[in-house]
């Protein structure tokens, strides 16, 4: 189970360490690279352990809020914040999108010095999660790294149908 | 995550989400891209009691990914595409939110080292 319920993407950046933990780093940089396509406001950035990360995402009429707690903050290898949904008021609650999604994700982000360039892992994995939740993750993670088993030859052949 | 809204679709993917999460579950769904099938057919290659495959396909029918007839006693099952389509979506969505926000990036360092070079 451990296995499928963490999701992993690594990713190596052409840039020296330093400049992509600034990247990370800096709230102003941050919001422009944050969120797919859509308006990131950074309302808050305390960067230190238990200091948070309030975030808000923009699209149309639609809001999204997130509040990321720091755990570890090791300049300029290391990253580890408590990723949540929030309401308006930065109270946890259950994704807006799906209710069995976890409500915490532990999330670990290293920075590893290739001198020119700099590999990125990210990591998420479900904390303090129900069963539902820990499914409907496995799920996911499931289906995005193995693809159900064979389940993508569903989701292709429905696309097919579809078109 | 920008063709779903808060909206009621959360219920349903909740429960689609749900119904994909069992792997015999998703052994169904793959039987039936070859046609629709009854209980009996589709219990076949399980090894499993008519009840429970009764009990999958209850769940996969609530999720709706299959639709039942309600008139011929046999009451096959065939796959009820569209409802799938929206779970996808919603994993092609998350699966772009790192992605595209670590293309995004790579854009943002490019300009912190043209702006460096002209330093």
């Amino acid at each position: 189970m451990s296995e499928k319920t963490e999701y992993v993407l690594e990713r190596t950046f052409d840039a020296p360490r330093e400049m992509v933990w600034r990247a990370w780093t800096d709230p102003e940089l941050l919001s422009r690279w944050y969120g797919p396509g859509i308006e990131t406001i950074i309302h808050d950035f305390d960067l230190q352990p238990g200091g948070a990360w309030l975030n808000e995402m923009r699209w149309g009429e639609n809001a999204d809020f997130s509040k990321m707690v720091f755990q570890e903050v090791i300049q300029p290898e290391k990253l580890v914040w408590h990723h949540s949904s929030t309401d308006a008021d930065w109270n946890i609650i259950s994704s807006p999108m799906m209710a069995d999604w976890p409500r915490v994700l532990l999330t670990t982000v290293t920075f590893e010095d290739l001198g020119d360039k700099t590999n990125v892992r990210l990591s998420q994995i479900p904390m303090d999660a129900s069963d539902a939740e820990i499914a409907c993750f496995a799920a996911m993670m499931d289906g995005m790294s193995k693809g159900w088993g064979g389940g993508y030859k569903i989701i292709d052949e429905i696309l097919k149908e579809l078109q | 995550m920008e063709h779903l809204s808060y909206t009621n679709s959360q219920a349903k993917l909740d429960a689609i989400f749900s119904a994909l999460a069992d792997p015999t579950r998703r052994a169904i769904l793959s039987r039936l891209i070859d046609g629709q099938a009854s209980v009996n057919e589709i219990a076949a290659p399980f090894e499993m009691s008519q009840p429970a495959v009764s009990r999958h396909l209850k769940v996969l029918e609530r999720a709706g990914l299959i639709e039942r007839d309600i008139d011929q006693q046999r009451r096959p099952a065939r796959l009820h595409a569209q409802n799938m389509a929206s779970a996808v979506d919603w994993l092609n969505d998350f699966r772009a939110f790192w992605g595209t926000s670590f293309d995004q990036l790579d854009n943002v360092l490019f300009n912190m080292k043209q702006d460096k070079t002209k330093e």
